[in-house]
């Protein structure tokens, strides 16, 4: 299937770029949490200087090709964007995709000589990797312990249409051969053992496991779990769903794989039931537009009250919901209506409600309530020497704030090993 | 329906039913494409220049190249064109049916020659054909023929002179423009001598001479033909302040009659040219971009400025600004400061930076609410921050004695 988005052609671009009005102390930059360097990378587009503005945007982040395809560019740097008050922002995400689409990765870049000490990273994810790159840029030997193909999130679960398999294998591909020295494929369970072998270690393992919805009837045939669906598609397996699939959620990953599923068969009905109002989606404007254009559709403040069914599922029993007040962040919170329970009828339910953290895996590191790694400002977890970022420790973020996290673990690596503390 | 304004006034004797004429150029080159704009409603045409036989015209092409931006190509456009390769008999042909088919609007030509015999001979004939009104160009960049050869006739005042006698001479009662070139050391001088010769009045001005550019890859300059280049002849907006200069020059020292050309692009860009001392302006490139249709804006536009400022005719705003350009060692010394407005500011610190790094160090930014802030002190008011704000949130605010006085983008026209 084809990608989903075209890259802007190099007048396009450089339209585009003649736009920007190159803000002094740029708010999109800030707003970036790998602060890539918006209006400098614009000029370069501007005057055609396509090999300057990758430097600038490479440097900055590593999942630089990643990012300009999925990043959530209203999120950040184009929520800020100065334009915005004159007429519409710049379209900082796809301008940077059109300077990666047309540049090499490799080009121009170059890696210290000598070791000053080697360093593990645990998950090859976007965090992981991009630890391991800044601390090979600072001259440490970087080995990944990664049990899938390196690349996380973005490699196993995000759709080829926006994520092509090849855009993967140059960026990640780059990542893994330029910085990383080895890749160990086994599983890591005590963080201490690595401690004798390296100076440091760096734990980004992300999220693994998926949340149970908390409802009746799960064990039924035709119940499935969202991201062990994505996995399965992206690798090119059948989903093996029905006719009729309910996804339960409102986030990302309700919406990627209810989109993922039309596409796979675009006669199927997929619906995303969500317990809340469409502006409560917690899923990016851009994944709720691909999923509307793929057939998607959506059933709104139906909130899940049993799977109903024999031995496979037959629908789902849902209680009308009501949206009262805004919470702190402007979402409606909503109460069940007494007595408006209905059945949708469905052959598959995929709940997609969200994902939790191997709590059984690292027990020398504190936690905090929700599982999550516990660390301080510089990144360090509780253990000395052990530092954690990532999904592991924010819970479900954006790819552009695992590389944040991984820039900024390594930067406190860096001086720690250093004797700093 | 909509009541169309009238916009007519006399020219040298001549009705035109608004101040936008069709320049001697491509739009023109054609009787078809003549006739097209006329009917669009241009006030009149002048054809382009056109010799006797025996000049042979080696046109190259391409013909045209332009510079500017991705967003904008078109600030300025090039050409290394020569005159028609229509000949006098065919351009008289065309005069007479012109003139048959659109008895109310101005319908002139425009000529070069090299002899006395040569000049004479066109203008006769031009006259036989019932022209309105005959320009001659002494500033073709690509080099005139006879009296100047190697340069613009009109960069010798003693050839300017000469040749526009012989043709004035010929030309009797019909009015004569001389179009000139802006690329002389002394413009005044120019239109001394034409004044001194007789003619009518004089085209301010033309293309201006021009490398339009050249290509980094190849080296090869802009246009390229098959490798090679020559220098052009610019126009488009990118010349207007050019122009603007040389009609002020003239209009303030030398009592002639100016047709405004070169670099106008809207309906106030002809007004400026006319409050400069134009009495009506040719149009070439706007036309050449986006189609003879532009005069429907180019006449609403002035309609509306006439009402707006209760002129009667387009002749009232000749000469208007012209009491206000001084030497820059007349002009007034007020205090003058920069003045941001706050409410206009989006925060983009174009300003800041501009001041920072080319302007004095007179503003302060506050990285918190980013906003600047004029340090009152250091400010000597040289306007560059107003230049580079993109939403005209900044203006010069002068005091002179007891009265103030603002230097501002009024924004968008």
């Amino acid at each position: 299937m084809d990608e989903l988005e075209k890259t802007l052609d190099p007048q396009q671009a450089a339209i585009e770029a003649e736009r920007c009005l190159y803000c002094f102390d740029a708010p999109c930059q800030e707003a970036c949490p790998a602060r890539v360097p918006v209006p400098e990378f614009i000029l370069s587009i501007r005057s055609g200087n396509l090999h300057g503005a990758r430097v600038l945007l490479q440097e900055s982040n590593p999942f630089i090709e990643t990012c300009g395809r999925i990043c959530p560019e209203e999120s950040f740097c184009q929520s800020v964007c100065t334009r915005a008050h004159i007429d519409t922002p710049l379209r900082i995400r796809e301008l940077h995709r059109s300077v990666t689409d047309r540049t090499d990765p490799a080009d121009r870049m170059e890696l210290p000589t000598g070791i000053r000490g080697k360093v593990a990273v645990v998950g090859a994810g976007p965090a992981g990797l991009s630890c391991a790159r800044e601390l090979a840029l600072n001259g440490f030997r970087v080995h990944v312990f990664e049990q899938l193909r390196p690349g996380g999130v973005p490699t196993q679960e995000v759709s080829r249409r926006r994520y092509p398999a090849e855009v993967d294998e140059r960026e990640t591909g780059f990542l893994v051969s330029r910085f990383v020295a080895h890749v160990w494929s086994h599983r890591v369970s005590d963080i201490s053992l690595l401690l004798g072998d390296y100076a440091a270690v760096f734990v980004a393992t992300g999220l693994p496991g998926e949340m149970m919805l908390p409802v009746e009837g799960m064990a039924l045939e035709g119940v499935f779990h969202a991201r062990a669906l994505l996995r399965a598609v992206k690798s090119g397996e059948t989903s093996g769903v029905g006719r009729r699939v309910g996804v339960v959620g409102g986030g990302n990953v309700a919406v990627e794989v209810a989109t993922a599923l039309r596409d796979e068969d675009p006669t199927r009905d997929v619906t995303v039931i969500y317990r809340r109002g469409i502006k409560e989606l917690k899923a990016f404007k851009r994944e709720v537009d691909a999923a509307i254009a793929a057939g998607v559709t959506f059933q709104f403040l139906a909130a899940p009250d049993r799977v109903i069914g024999q031995h496979h599922v037959e629908g789902l029993q849902v209680v009308q919901t009501h949206l009262c007040e805004e919470d702190e962040t402007g979402r409606c919170k909503f109460e069940p209506l007494p007595g408006s329970m209905y059945v949708i009828p469905l052959d598959t339910v995929v709940a997609a409600i969200g994902q939790r953290p191997d709590a059984e895996a690292f027990s020398q590191l504190a936690r905090n309530d929700a599982g999550l790694i516990s660390v301080n400002e510089e990144m360090q977890t509780s253990m000395p020497g052990v530092f954690a970022g990532g999904d592991a420790v924010h819970g479900a973020q954006t790819v552009v704030e695992a590389v944040r996290d991984g820039k900024r673990a390594a930067v406190s690596i860096v001086t720690y090993l250093a004797g700093g503390k | 329906m909509y009541r169309e304004r009238d916009l007519s006034y006399d020219f040298l004797g001549i009705h035109l039913d608004s101040p936008f004429i069709l320049s001697a150029a491509p739009p023109t080159d054609e009787l078809d494409m003549a006739m097209d704009g006329l009917a669009a409603g241009w006030a009149g045409v002048i054809l382009k220049t056109t010799s006797v036989e025996a000049n042979a015209v080696g046109l190259k092409y391409p013909m045209m190249s332009s510079f500017g931006t991705a967003g904008h190509k078109l600030w300025g456009l090039g050409n290394i064109d020569l005159i028609s390769q229509y000949h006098i008999d065919e351009v008289c042909q065309r005069v007479k049916v012109l003139k048959q088919a659109f008895p109310s609007k101005m319908i002139a030509a425009s000529i070069m020659g090299s002899q006395k015999e040569d000049w004479q001979a066109l203008v006769s004939q031009l006259k036989k054909a019932g022209v309105d009104l005959i320009e001659c160009s002494f500033s073709c960049p690509q080099g005139s023929m006879g009296e100047a050869p190697g340069r613009m006739l009109a960069q010798s005042v003693e050839a300017t002179e000469k040749v526009a006698r012989w043709v004035k001479e010929a030309a009797e009662t019909t009015p004569v423009l001389i179009k000139i070139t802006p690329q002389v050391t002394d413009i005044v001088e120019v239109a001394r001598a034409l004044k001194r010769a007789g003619v009518d009045g004089v085209t301010a001005s033309n293309s201006v001479p021009a490398l339009m550019g050249v290509d980094i890859e190849t080296f090869e300059p802009r246009p390229s033909v098959f490798g090679d280049g020559a220098y052009s002849g610019m126009t488009g907006m990118a010349i207007k302040p050019l122009t603007l200069r040389t009609i002020a020059e003239i209009a303030r020292t030398v009592d002639i009659t100016i047709s405004g050309n070169g670099g106008a692009y809207s309906w106030g860009d002809a007004v400026e040219f006319m409050a400069v001392g134009a009495s009506n302006v040719q149009f070439c490139t706007l036309p050449m971009h986006a189609g003879f249709m532009t005069i429907r804006d180019l006449r609403s536009g002035l309609a509306d400025y006439l009402d707006r400022k209760g002129f009667s005719s387009p002749l009232d705003i000749v000469g208007k600004a012209l009491c206000h350009i001084k030497g820059q060692e007349e002009l007034p010394a007020p205090r003058t400061r920069s003045s941001i407005d706050p409410d206009r500011c989006i925060g983009c610190g174009s300003c800041y930076r501009a001041c920072r790094d080319g302007g004095h160090r007179a503003i302060e930014w506050n990285a918190v609410d980013r906003k600047p802030r004029v340090d009152e002190e250091k400010c000597p008011g040289c306007a560059q921050c107003m230049q580079v704000c993109p939403v005209n949130a900044i203006r010069m605010k002068q005091e002179l004695g007891t009265d103030t006085h603002y230097f501002e983008f009024k924004g968008a026209r």
